[in-house]
């Protein structure tokens, strides 16, 4: 096993790749799920951020999501094992129906990372708590050091996927 | 195992930059920040299986409180 | 732990030193996110778990009120 630190930044990489791939195929940052979302949205674009990143930084606060899902996968993998993991995918889903939330963007989340994380953990490479840490550190990427930057960032990777995908926009 | 305190580092630095956010509806992204990290200081602390339910209705609470707070500010303005 | 402290400590400051009733609900959430992982330190994990479902729901009930005396 490689060293503690670098364990948790490679871990950090891998859920941040998750979750950002499953929220952009869940077409998070098109528009707000939720009021609140909107609300969050229209304040980032007015300190200078982008409209698009701004929804989805809204949807993340809002409602649980993919980022949610990642943590919440890697808690049950830490604490229980697969079973374990795949009992927190249902506990996101219960919060999605609570949360109004239109979308599955948790779930799928927390399904994939139960298996991302179980994986890796049997393999001997890492240890589950190191997934836990690079969650966290991987939302602080995204939301706590910079709205504008982050924005920008989910925006260009947003017109990559709409690119990728083509589907009738309205 | 560093997880725990790289979770509680990250979640005093979120708190503090909630205090110094002048704009009410940006604070909210760091207050986001601050409940993953007391997530994850939940899960690390008890590796026990009911701590994935008590960690799930914090988190989920926590969220339902965030956006709860989001869209009254937002309903209050339009009237 | 001493980071929950300071979660704590650092919550009540910015509920007495901000002005707008937004921001002091945003650190009260602040204040029950430090004391939280005290509750589960000492096992009492269904206290955690039903606590944790009741502090928003008490948040969200002073927004319902703050709201229909506003309107």
């Amino acid at each position: 096993m490689l060293d503690e630190p670098i364990r948790i930044l490679i871990a950090a990489l891998i859920c941040w790749l998750n979750f950002m791939t499953v929220d952009l195929i869940f077409k998070l940052p098109h528009s707000g799920g939720v009021s609140g979302a909107t609300a969050i949205a229209r304040e980032v674009e007015k300190g200078g951020g982008n409209l698009n990143g701004g929804y989805m930084m809204g949807n993340i606060v809002s409602s649980p999501d993919a980022s949610a899902g990642t943590l919440l996968a890697s808690c049950g993998v830490y604490c229980a094992g697969l079973p374990g993991g795949l009992f927190a995918a249902l506990l996101v889903y219960i919060g999605n129906r609570i949360c109004y939330d239109p979308g599955y963007a948790g779930t799928t989340g927390c399904i994939t990372a139960t298996f991302i994380v179980y994986g890796a953990v049997q393999s001997g490479w890492f240890a589950a708590s190191d997934f836990i840490a690079g969650m966290v550190i991987a939302i602080l990427t995204i939301q706590g050091l910079s709205s504008v930057h982050a924005s920008r960032l989910i925006a260009r990777l947003w017109k990559v996927r709409c690119r990728f995908i083509p589907e009738d926009k309205p | 195992m560093i997880a725990i305190y790289v979770c509680a580092g990250i979640a005093v630095y979120a708190a503090i930059r909630v205090i110094l956010e002048r704009n009410t509806m940006r604070k909210l992204p760091f207050l986001n920040v601050v409940s993953f990290a007391v997530t994850g200081i939940i899960a690390l602390l008890l590796p026990h299986p009911i701590t994935i339910a008590a960690a799930a209705a914090y988190f989920v609470g926590s969220t339902l409180e965030s956006n709860a707070i989001a869209s009254a500010w937002s309903g209050g303005i339009k009237k | 732990m001493i980071a929950c402290s300071a979660l704590v400590l650092i919550g009540m400051a910015a509920a007495i030193l901000h002005r707008d009733p937004f921001d002091k609900l945003i650190s009260l959430s602040i204040l029950i996110a430090g004391i939280f992982p005290f509750i589960v330190d000492r096992g009492y994990l269904d206290v955690a778990a039903a606590t944790a479902l009741i502090a928003p729901l008490s948040t969200i009930f002073i927004l319902m009120v703050c709201r229909r005396e506003n309107t």
